[in-house]
């Protein structure tokens, strides 16, 4: 069966601690519940998270939703924000993972990335580069979330035009995101409109986006 | 807690909701009643002046056509039926009916519902996907296969019912169809993408794997553009072939892992096997769509044996809907006038209930397959073999007093099978029309005594034609080789000659 891979990636720098880091776990463990009440995810969507701070971990292999074990993401005291490497182990980690068409294999769908962060990165020359690097390959979607005030939107536009802006990184405004996360990976059993072909659902009012 | 909300719909009459959404459909936000009885349903976006007159006459008169009728409440639960208008905060919306409580999950997922689901809807692609049904469905919901051949025939009736009033579904789908697999159930819901010709134009193209080809090929043209083709009652009837098939095999119809070469986009590749290279997985002569193993590459071995077409091949469901699946995947994947009406679908499905047969393997989770027309019968799901004497029964017609003549037309019999009316007059039908007196059964099979034995409950003119005898009401007649029995002297009547499968 065709996967859809989903990579998280998700801020745990300094900033992160404390009841932001604590709402993205109880957030995850709503996403993943959520997708596993929807047979089309159940059938094939796959999700893989990375967290970055200094360090950058791929917590989650990709995983078949039904089998994924979370385990609690946790932040250092302080440090900065390698998005820019968090990049870098993605690309390695699609590369590696996500399956191409050949004659014997159907491959899977073009993979989605979310990307969440309070901050901006502190890699930033490596961002910029990276940047190149994901526009490299098919990649369905990638949405950046600016999570909080101190957030800097305008770096994740420059690699990606939907942006979602979050006011507050309370439990309420994580839940509402993501469920809009697991709308976005349940769409492909839902209605296609008549006039378009497949987009993205509104987000929910408490999200901004920045288009 | 959230608050209640108070409202009056446009036809004057009061509405409430508890303001705490239920459920996001693709275009809709939907609410629970502080009963739980209805649900009302806002669009999310603006709707023109002509969504809300389609959704008036949706409510109104084709409501009224349909309900307000002789034999009208029969429909009630074959339908989830949008019952009133609201509008509200300048958003509309409609009240629906809830969906019954038999198509939520019970059990749910297996090790005590580790997915979660129960209470939830028992949305179909649960059980259309062989992944879904076999890894995760507590064995509890999934029902055996003949409650899955009373599904179809309920689906194939409601859009009978809904082509005959000139309306189309536009969007039929396993998000639209509830079914419930333990009792045999299913209801039509998101009614209020209904189509009319000529009226209201659809404001959907459908759910991925039912949109027809045609519509799908020409999805990129204006919608103006003559050569667009839009959901009507042929693609209704696409989207209608597919479920059949989907819930009486588990897999799609279309999808058997065409390759169109190396780097090819998947998401291209999807639309091509939906659309412009449409071909039927089982064309029994074009293969290039029939590498199973290619389509479930890592998850082959967790589908089957549904994806094994040669094990189960479609012609499993017998001879009737062979025929049919020919029209609608290998004709009517190109030509959409080739397509079979959903009348022909539900006298297809229940002339094959009639060939149906217990499978004698008590662990066989399917428990029914359909006979083969071979003299050594072998259940194609679990592989056992019937052991012991089939009997089946030819029927035959008479248009002239004393000439009979076949009409392909067969009833199988097993222990405790039950003989009805619609077998004894060919003028009387089961479906909506079978009036509850039609609906009691007329007489019974038995094996008993080593024999097997016809039992005449009510029928008053039945006639053993090898002797001219007649056999009362409560007399039992042999079934033996060759044996011609009348079941009937009036108009319509039939006469059934027993065939002994060894």
């Amino acid at each position: 069966m065709r996967r859809l891979p989903v990579y998280l990636l998700i801020d745990t720098s300094g900033s992160m601690r404390g009841e932001a880091i604590a709402s993205v776990n109880v957030g995850l463990n709503a996403l993943i519940s959520c997708l596993r009440k929807d047979p089309q995810a159940t059938e094939s969507a796959c999700i893989s998270i990375i967290t970055f701070d200094k360090e950058v971990n791929n917590v989650v292999p990709l995983t078949e939703i039904a089998d994924i074990q979370l385990p609690e993401i946790t932040t250092p005291e302080s440090g900065p924000t390698h998005l820019g490497k968090a990049l870098q182990l993605f690309c390695q980690k699609i590369d590696e993972e996500v399956v191409l068409s050949t004659k014997e294999r159907k491959g899977d769908w073009m993979p989605i990335l979310f990307i969440m962060t309070d901050g901006k990165p502190s890699d930033i020359l490596l961002y910029r580069e990276m940047i190149v690097e994901v526009k490299k390959r098919k990649l369905a979607a990638i949405i950046g979330c600016a999570a909080g005030l101190d957030a800097k939107p305008e770096y994740l536009k420059e690699l990606t035009d939907n942006v979602i802006s979050l006011d507050t990184t309370d439990s309420a405004t994580f839940s509402q995101y993501f469920k809009w996360v697991s709308d976005v990976v349940g769409i492909g059993g839902r209605s296609m409109g008549a006039t378009d072909t497949l987009t993205l659902p509104p987000p929910p009012s408490e999200l901004h986006s920045i288009i | 807690m959230a608050n209640t909300i108070k409202i009056k719909a446009t036809d004057g009459s009061d509405v409430e909701y508890i303001d705490q959404m239920f459920d996001a459909g693709g275009m809709k936000d939907v609410y629970f009643s502080p009963d739980k009885s209805y649900v009302v349903a806002f669009f999310r976006d603006k709707q023109d002046f002509n969504a809300k007159d389609r959704l008036q006459n949706i409510v109104g008169k084709y409501r009224d056509n349909i309900f307000n009728q002789a034999g009208g409440d029969y429909w009630k639960d074959l339908y989830c039926w949008p019952t009133k208008i609201v509008e509200y905060n300048g958003k509309l919306g409609l009240t629906c009916p809830a969906y019954q409580k038999h198509f939520y999950f019970t059990k749910g997922s297996i090790n005590n519902d580790f997915l979660g689901i129960k209470g939830k809807q028992k949305e179909g692609k649960w059980y259309a996907s062989a992944k879904n049904l076999n890894k995760f469905l507590a064995p509890e919901e999934k029902g055996d296969w003949f409650k899955y051949f009373q599904i179809c025939i309920r689906i194939s009736r409601a859009v009978k019912r809904l082509h005959a009033a000139g309306l189309a579904h536009s969007d039929l789908s396993y998000k639209n169809v509830l079914i419930d697999p333990s009792a045999g159930l299913a209801s039509i819901i998101d009614i209020d993408g209904l189509v009319v010709p000529g009226k209201f134009p659809p404001d959907v193209i459908g759910t991925p794997d039912f949109i027809a080809p045609e519509v799908l090929m020409s999805k990129h043209l204006p919608i103006t553009d003559s050569k667009r083709v839009l959901p009507s009652i042929k693609t209704d009837r696409h989207a209608l072939a597919v479920m059949i098939y989907m819930y009486l095999l588990h897999r799609h119809p279309l999808k058997g892992g065409r390759y169109f070469g190396d780097g090819f986009d998947p998401d291209k590749e999807e639309e091509r096997k939906m659309g412009a290279d449409a071909l039927f997985i089982e064309h029994p002569t074009d293969r290039r769509n029939s590498n199973m193993k290619r389509e479930y590459d890592r998850d082959y071995t967790i589908c089957l044996p549904f994806i094994d077409v040669d094990k189960i091949p479609y012609t499993v469901c017998g001879p009737y809907l062979k025929k049919l699946f020919n029209k609608a995947f290998i004709d009517g994947v190109k030509d959409p006038d080739a397509r079979p009406s959903a009348v022909e679908w539900e006298d297809a499905l229940l002339k094959t209930v009639d060939l149906m047969q217990p499978c004698q393997n008590p662990a066989c989770w399917h428990k029914w397959f359909v006979f083969d027309n071979s003299t050594s019968p072998k259940c194609p799901f679990c592989g056992t073999e019937y052991k012991g004497q089939l009997p089946v029964l030819n029927l035959y017609y008479s248009r002239k007093e004393g000439v009979f003549n076949p009409e392909n037309y067969r009833l199988m019999v097993y222990n405790k099978q039950l003989l009805y009316m619609w077998h004894v007059n060919r003028f009387v039908y089961a479906n909506e029309k079978t009036t509850p007196e039609q609906k009691i059964p007329v007489g019974d099979f038995h094996f008993h005594n080593n024999k097997w034995i016809l039992i005449n409950r009510k029928l008053p003119s039945m006639y053993d034609k090898d002797i001219d005898k007649k056999i009362e009401i409560g007399e039992a007649v042999e079934l033996t080789e060759g044996k011609r029995i009348l079941l009937s002297k009036e108009d319509g009547g039939r006469l059934i000659i027993v065939q002994l499968v060894k």
